[in-house]
């Protein structure tokens, strides 16, 4: 799905609007991972889970286009994105709440029988990653974009203040953020491309799976 | 949403490191966020910054990121060049007599990664998520004949606030909590059998606002058996437990 532009897919979900079933599911195949990205990126994104509540966003989608109450691809694409956030604030705020009496002795005993989530990158995946970042940065041409990247992302500093510090302009500080970002791509494409992979792979069987489960229930059959 | 032209995506793409951080406002947000629905080039944008946070915090702490002191800018910066510039000539050349030369260097493959490999070579690094799920094994095992020489722990625990304290999605004014809860972390290591305590960790704060890094060394030396990981928050008047996860160390 990652060819598809914006406008591509500001068709596909027209035509969805209009009835069309078919381009119903290559919407539900369009929108998934700008959904899983807002699940991914909110403010609670470590007390979700990302996969069900997209799936969830989704089905609250297609069913508010299925019942044609709004007219406007773009209106889609804002309802998609407010749906994923309010099912993020209510899922996190449950877990918070929960949170909140851990040091009990009940939740303490409960605790030591529940297992860790599934984390997103193994042990030597995370090598391989920190092995392309360190490469990233050694390929830099300046030693003040390297130190402006460790200092915004390890270290936290804003980036008025390395502005400031470093003598950039802001959109000179953007563009090596954007560099560094397609350059780490590449990087991470000709070493690990495994890392690269998994989200578009993900994003092209969950939507598949999900067409499936939709026609099964609506039509009976695939 | 406006326009979903090449502008409007370049304008957008600008804001993913803000976005990420948790920096904009609600209407910047509410905008980037169907701009997010809408566009895969945008959500695999966001997904490079994630790698690329998580990769530098990764390289950091595996001792591959070169720190050095803020760069100066003015008239300093061109004798410095001048005199690196020299002084990398100088190296080359004389790299150039002793190196022999059927070897060469591949580019982008050099000091960091190899010097890092040595060094990590008996450490094991587990991260740890506050969702957990539910079954009946240990977050962490260890085999006593097959145990690192060093075990890193990075919960995954630390929420972020408002600066008056409150747990909210969103503070007064639209700005995103910033503020880890507490302001030092620490770890205990508690034998489960007679709950005595094996080990602490030194306090410390979070990294980049989240991250959590605790190093146990030659967790080879415990006894087998199942212990508790336990995370306490600590601000001047109060601690708390924000997390709790299960190692098992076994003989075999």
């Amino acid at each position: 799905m990652s060819a598809l532009s914006a406008e591509e897919i500001e068709r596909i979900v027209a035509a969805a609007l209009t009835g069309d079933r078919a381009a119903e599911s290559r919407m539900l195949e369009a929108l998934r991972p700008g959904v899983l990205a807002v699940l991914r990126f909110g403010a609670f994104h470590r007390w979700i889970d990302q996969e069900d509540l997209t799936q969830e966003t989704l089905h609250i989608v297609v069913e508010r286009v299925r019942a044609r109450t709004i007219d406007d691809p773009r209106k889609v694409f804002a309802f998609a994105a407010a749906t994923a956030r309010n099912l993020a604030l209510n899922a996190a705020r449950k877990m918070l709440r929960q949170q909140t009496v851990v040091d009990s002795e009940l939740v303490d005993e409960l605790a030591q029988n529940l297992e860790t989530e599934q984390n997103d990158l193994s042990d030597s995946d995370d090598k391989h990653l920190a092995q392309a970042v360190a490469a990233l940065l050694e390929e830099l041409p300046t030693e003040r974009d390297r130190q402006m990247l460790i200092r915004f992302y390890l270290d936290g500093t804003d980036k008025q203040q390395l502005c400031r510090d470093l003598g950039l302009s802001p959109k000179h500080f953007d563009r090596v953020l954007m560099r560094a970002r397609t350059r780490l791509r590449a990087i991470i494409e000709r070493r690990a491309p495994h890392l690269a992979l998994v989200p578009r792979v993900i994003a092209i069987l969950l939507p598949l799976a999900m067409s499936f489960t939709f026609l099964v229930r609506h039509f009976g059959s695939w | 949403m406006k326009s979903l032209d090449r502008s409007s995506f370049e304008e957008q793409a600008r804001l993913v490191s803000r976005y990420v951080a948790g920096d904009l406002s609600r209407s910047e947000r509410g905008e980037f966020e169907a701009w997010l629905v809408a566009s895969p080039e945008l959500a695999a944008e966001v997904e490079m910054e994630r790698r690329l946070r998580r990769g530098i915090a990764s390289a950091a702490r595996r001792g591959w990121l070169p720190r050095q002191a803020p760069v100066d800018t003015g008239r300093e910066r061109r004798w410095q060049i001048a005199i690196a510039a020299s002084a990398v000539l100088s190296l080359g050349i004389v790299l150039s007599l002793v190196v022999p030369h059927s070897e060469t260097t591949v580019p982008g493959k050099r000091l960091f990664a190899d010097a890092g490999e040595q060094r990590i070579a008996s450490t094991r690094t587990v991260r740890l998520g506050s969702v957990r799920g539910t079954g009946g094994v240990p977050d962490v095992s260890i085999v006593l004949t097959e145990a690192p020489s060093e075990l890193v722990i990075e919960p995954d625990v630390v929420v972020l606030t408002c600066p008056d304290g409150a747990i909210e999605i969103e503070c007064t004014g639209g700005s995103a909590p910033k503020t880890p809860q507490y302001a030092e972390y620490e770890m205990d290591l508690v034998k489960r059998h007679g709950a005595t305590l094996a080990w602490r960790s030194s306090r410390q704060l979070p990294v980049g606002r989240t991250q959590l890094s605790f190093t146990l060394h030659e967790p080879g030396s415990y006894d087998a058996g199942d212990y508790d990981l336990i995370v306490r928050g600590h601000s001047p008047d109060h601690a708390e437990v924000v997390a709790r996860f299960w190692l098992r160390v076994s003989a075999q």
